[in-house]
């Protein structure tokens, strides 16, 4: 068997019999993925046909453990491990079995395919069904929240009905009955269920499905089948599940009946976890596959911590409840470096000098360092980005949610875009045409940019390089420079009075392929904005592909100019993540700290940024719905209060700041700013417990 | 040359390279995507693309035990699908063998590297026939030569005689008993065979590790010099080397050979809101 170094507990896992079911618990850090890898490579190397193989995981990322080693099998021979989480499993199984169930599940048109809708998709065909009713009925006045963001949430509310297995009329039931006051947010979730009932009723008119119809159409119709049920069950004849806590009850339902047939099982779960609860995580509901399995087994202690770390983990999380681990006596303090600063940027500076002594002073690699914090901004990333740069250190940064049109190529495209369609009514900015100008032409700089686009950008048409009359200034812009702007400007006109009418994609692909990529323009063998070209022709090709459907039964769409719009408004093109998986594992990460959980990576040391800050340990404001009160355990007729939002927060810190400790193997960084970002004094729960902490050590080294 | 330690060949990424080196470059080592346009009209030749794709689908739906009554009746708005369809039912699964494995990727090890295909259908019966079916619905039936030249044979028949074997209750296939059935539903659901042999399986495999250590070995990665290659080539505008050609003269069975790689996730991004 290959290669990876496990502990006589660890291999006895891996390599028990081929029949039966196991259940292994333990801390993150105690050896349980390494347990799961080399399972499934036993599994292989014993003869099981891969295909028959299913790995389950609660998000794509923490499968890549997995898919690393059974990569590395090359001597294998045979077929495919099959490697799912709900989301992609239930859509291969609805879009496979579509045809025997599209009646009987309530769709308008069962002969014609599903449009399974991607989050952006939901969000412009939410804001499609429901805005004449919000607008009409004055919905969610009172809401101090963009609609991107308002639609989110009531979208979340329609998986989590989905997720638990209640039906979406009782959304507003539910959340109305946990209030503990407040005639006002009683409208509010009622007027979320009006918007929830409407948008279900338009997606079964239009034959589309969001994820939460996809999950019930899967469990309530395409379950009952039984070619589904064999072709499944014929599938996943050996399970192995990890981070089985950070999935839903769906998931979990779904699980318990495949254990019914399967010859093996291996289900991970990962104590004092359970971080994606707003996305329906049920830690506890996970617990239920327990009482299933054969055999029960826990892996102790940690692979992962030093012992000054692990004295940190037990000490912060025994600040906030209940006590982890087994005594540990060495002193954390070493693994604890902290220095207090008036200002933000000093932190940074702090920051940035301290990882520069680890990389070049003390040989750490930048792999082994992650910058964290509560929330990623633009502002927060490229302060960090700055001052590490100017150290010469590597740096890559993960943030899963982060916009295609914050990428310059792409927000280059969507300005000449608007260029070559006047009759949308959306000319660019001055700012913008710079910044196109600037992408789009080799050479170019902001200065010579700016003068091209006051001279030659006018009503919201770029006008011939001919028309600089001044001679001093064609110099200065350079004749070279004036042709390639010229060349760009006169294939604009060109499309412009050819009336063409090219799908945006088209359009995004036409210009590349006839201008931008040749030689002498920003994107010529560029391969980051070729790339997120490519990104951006995939989301504006998977819009018009969702569309053309709809036009079978809705012909009020204008492609090219509700695409722009929704960029502009954020609903499109902002869950682009397709870097993840060959996210190349290197340079320093700077992450928000929940990203950085659910690569499940342990590193060398951590950097906590901001700690002063609520967002360590508040959940985020969602007025339109609650993660708790929509859960599988919440009791009907319960009441939420203010001192279960405080034992929440508390709670949810002592998870996290364990989760953090356990990757984390010789010390933490902690960046305090006693003015945040924005200027603010800060006082967070985070920053409470580590004064209180450090506090009390300093009173028992003084007892001593 | 720098290909990553887990990078998988497939009949694509070879066909490719032995197309142009420099494509294979571009594609397989720096990753490169390109959204310049395939050939002259992007709209059609996505259209026809999206129509193949959609007919494997029914393909695998019906082998999958979807009735094929409820198949056809989803058909109505595509005469030409519909056509391949009937031919699919009338021709498609005739003189094989009963054991069916629709959409199923194997691999092997050569030459230190893995090697990938993926199929439309595998029948077999084990201690029998083990029959290749791949669904074709271009618009020209090429002629037996030219089937056995392509990479697809090569790669897809030398792969399942070496990682079939748990398919074959266990027992390594005889490459005698390996055929690839090319099925062309356009063409009146017209089928060719070809056969293979002991021999052959040699011989392919001296081809594929050859070009596999010339590709490891690899320092340059010229363009190709025969620029008809590069009518149908995204990469075409970064390399300067023309307009692209035109629907008619587009091979669209070649388009279709699926080139997952045995361990590639298959995620879509519903429901994966991330923090």
């Amino acid at each position: 068997m290959a290669s990876i170094s496990l502990s006589r507990a660890q291999a006895e896992l891996a390599s028990a019999p081929l029949t039966g079911s196991v259940w292994l618990e333990g801390w993150a850090g105690s050896g349980k993925t390494s347990v799961g890898v080399q399972r499934i490579l036993y599994l292989m190397e014993r003869g099981i046909p891969a295909e028959s193989i299913l790995l389950f995981v609660p998000q794509r990322s923490l499968a890549q453990p997995y898919i690393r080693a059974m990569r590395g099998q090359r001597a294998h021979r045979g077929g495919q491990v099959y490697v799912h989480t709900m989301g992609s499993l239930s859509l291969k199984m609805v879009e496979t079995f579509w045809f025997l169930v599209a009646e009987r599940a309530g769709f308008r048109y069962p002969r014609d395919l599903p449009n399974f809708l991607s989050l952006e998709m939901v969000q412009y065909h939410m804001a499609r069904a429901i805005e004449p009713i919000v607008a009409e009925r004055d919905y969610f006045n009172s809401v101090r929240i963009n609609r991107p963001r308002l639609y989110s949430q009531i979208v979340d509310n329609m998986n989590k009905a989905a997720i638990v297995g209640f039906p979406i009329d009782e959304i507003g039931s539910r959340l109305t009955s946990a209030l503990a006051g407040g005639v006002e947010q009683a409208h509010i979730y009622g007027d979320a269920q009006t918007c929830a009932l409407e948008f279900r009723r338009y997606c079964l008119a239009h034959n589309l499905l969001d994820f939460s119809l996809q999950l019930e159409v899967f469990r309530d119709h395409i379950w009952a089948t039984p070619q589904a049920r064999t072709f499944l069950r014929g599938r996943c004849k050996h399970l192995i599940v990890d981070n089985v806590e950070e999935d839903n009850p769906a998931s979990h339902w779904l699980l318990l009946d495949l254990l019914e047939t399967s010859d093996s099982a291996l289900i991970i779960y990962d104590r004092d976890a359970g971080f994606r609860r707003f996305l329906g995580a049920d830690p506890t509901a996970a617990r239920r596959l327990r009482e299933r399995c054969e055999t029960k087994a826990t892996l102790e202690g940690s692979l992962v911590m030093g012992g000054e770390v692990q004295a940190l983990s037990g000490r912060l999380a025994a600040q906030l409840g209940p006590s982890v681990a087994r005594a540990n006596t060495a002193d954390p303090r070493p693994a604890l470096i902290t220095e207090a600063h008036r200002f933000h940027p000093q932190m940074l500076d702090w920051v940035a000098a301290n990882v520069d002594e680890l990389v070049n002073a003390r040989g750490v690699s930048p792999t082994d360092i992650v910058i964290l914090a509560p929330f990623l901004s633009d502002a927060l990333r490229f302060s960090l980005a700055d001052g590490l740069a100017r150290r010469g250190l590597p740096l890559r940064s993960h943030r899963p949610s982060r916009a295609l049109r914050d990428e310059a190529a792409a927000r280059a495209l969507l300005t000449l875009a608007r260029l070559a369609h006047p009759h949308w009514g959306l000319p660019p900015t001055n700012f913008d045409v710079v910044c196109a100008l600037t992408t789009s032409i080799a050479g170019l700089d902001l200065t010579r940019a700016q003068l091209l686009a006051e001279m030659l950008y006018r009503n919201g048409c770029l006008l011939p390089f001919a028309e600089v009359r001044s001679s001093a200034m064609q110099d200065r812009v350079t004749f070279e420079l004036g042709e390639r702007y010229d060349r760009l400007a006169g294939w604009i006109s060109r499309y412009v009075d050819g009336e063409r009418a090219d799908a945006i994609d088209i359009f995004f692909r036409r210009l590349f392929g006839a201008l931008l990529s040749r030689a002498g323009y920003g994107f010529h063998a560029d391969v980051d904005a070729a790339n997120t070209a490519q990104n951006l022709v995939d989301s504006a090709r998977n819009f018009r592909w969702s569309l053309d459907y709809m036009s079978r039964y809705d012909d009020d769409i204008d492609l090219g100019l509700d695409y722009v719009n929704m960029v502009d408004r954020g609903v499109i093109a902002n869950f682009y993540a397709r870097d993840w998986i060959s996210d190349a594992e290197e340079g320093l990460l700077i992450a928000p700290a929940y990203t950085f959980l659910l690569s499940n990576r342990p590193v060398d040391y951590q950097f906590w940024l901001n700690i002063g800050s609520e967002g360590w340990s508040r959940r985020l404001y969602q007025p339109l719905t609650h993660p708790y009160v929509l859960s599988r355990g919440w009791q009907a007729g319960a009441v939420w209060t203010d001192e279960d939002e405080r034992e929440l927060n508390r709670q949810s810190l002592r998870r996290l700041l364990l989760a953090l400790t356990r990757r984390c193997r010789k010390g933490v960084y902690l960046g305090y700013s006693e003015l945040s970002e924005s200027g603010y004094e800060q006082r967070g729960l985070l920053l409470e417990t580590i004064q209180s902490l450090l506090r009390r050590l300093a009173q028992e080294g003084q007892d001593v | 040359m720098s290909l990553s330690d887990d990078f998988a060949f497939t009949q694509g990424s070879l066909a490719d390279y032995a197309d142009c080196a420099r494509r294979f470059e571009l594609r397989y080592i720096m990753r490169m995507r390109y959204p310049a346009f395939e050939s002259l009209d992007p709209l059609q030749f996505e259209a026809r693309l999206r129509q193949g794709a959609r007919f494997h689908k029914l393909a695998q739906q019906h082998l999958l035990g979807v009735p094929a009554e409820l198949l056809s009746r989803s058909l109505a708005d595509d005469e030409e699908l519909a056509r391949w369809w009937a031919n699919y039912l009338a021709h498609g699964l005739t003189n094989l063998p009963a054991q069916r494995h629709s959409e199923i990727t194997l691999q092997t090890q050569l030459g230190g590297h893995r090697l990938v295909a993926k199929y439309d259908l595998l029948a077999l019966e084990p201690g029998g026939e083990a029959v290749i079916v791949d669904w074709k619905t271009g618009a020209r039936v090429p002629s037996q030569s030219q089937l056995r030249g392509r990479m697809q044979t090569t790669v897809y028949r030398y792969v399942l005689s070496r990682a079939g074997a748990h398919l074959y209750g266990g027992a390594s296939i005889p490459p005698e008993r390996i055929r690839m059935d090319y099925v062309f539903v356009a063409q009146a659901g017209q089928r060719l065979s070809l056969d293979y042999s002991a021999a052959q399986m040699r011989a392919d495999e001296a081809f594929l590790s050859e070009m596999i250590a010339e590709i490891e070995g690899a320092h340059d990665f010229p363009l190709t010099d025969d620029e008809r290659r590069c009518r149908f080539c995204s990469y075409r505008s970064l390399c300067d080397r023309g307009e692209p050609g035109s629907l008619e003269d587009f091979d669209f069975d070649e388009m279709e050979d699926g080139d997952d790689d045995v361990f590639a996730v298959d995620f879509d991004q519903i429901a994966e809101t991330e923090f």
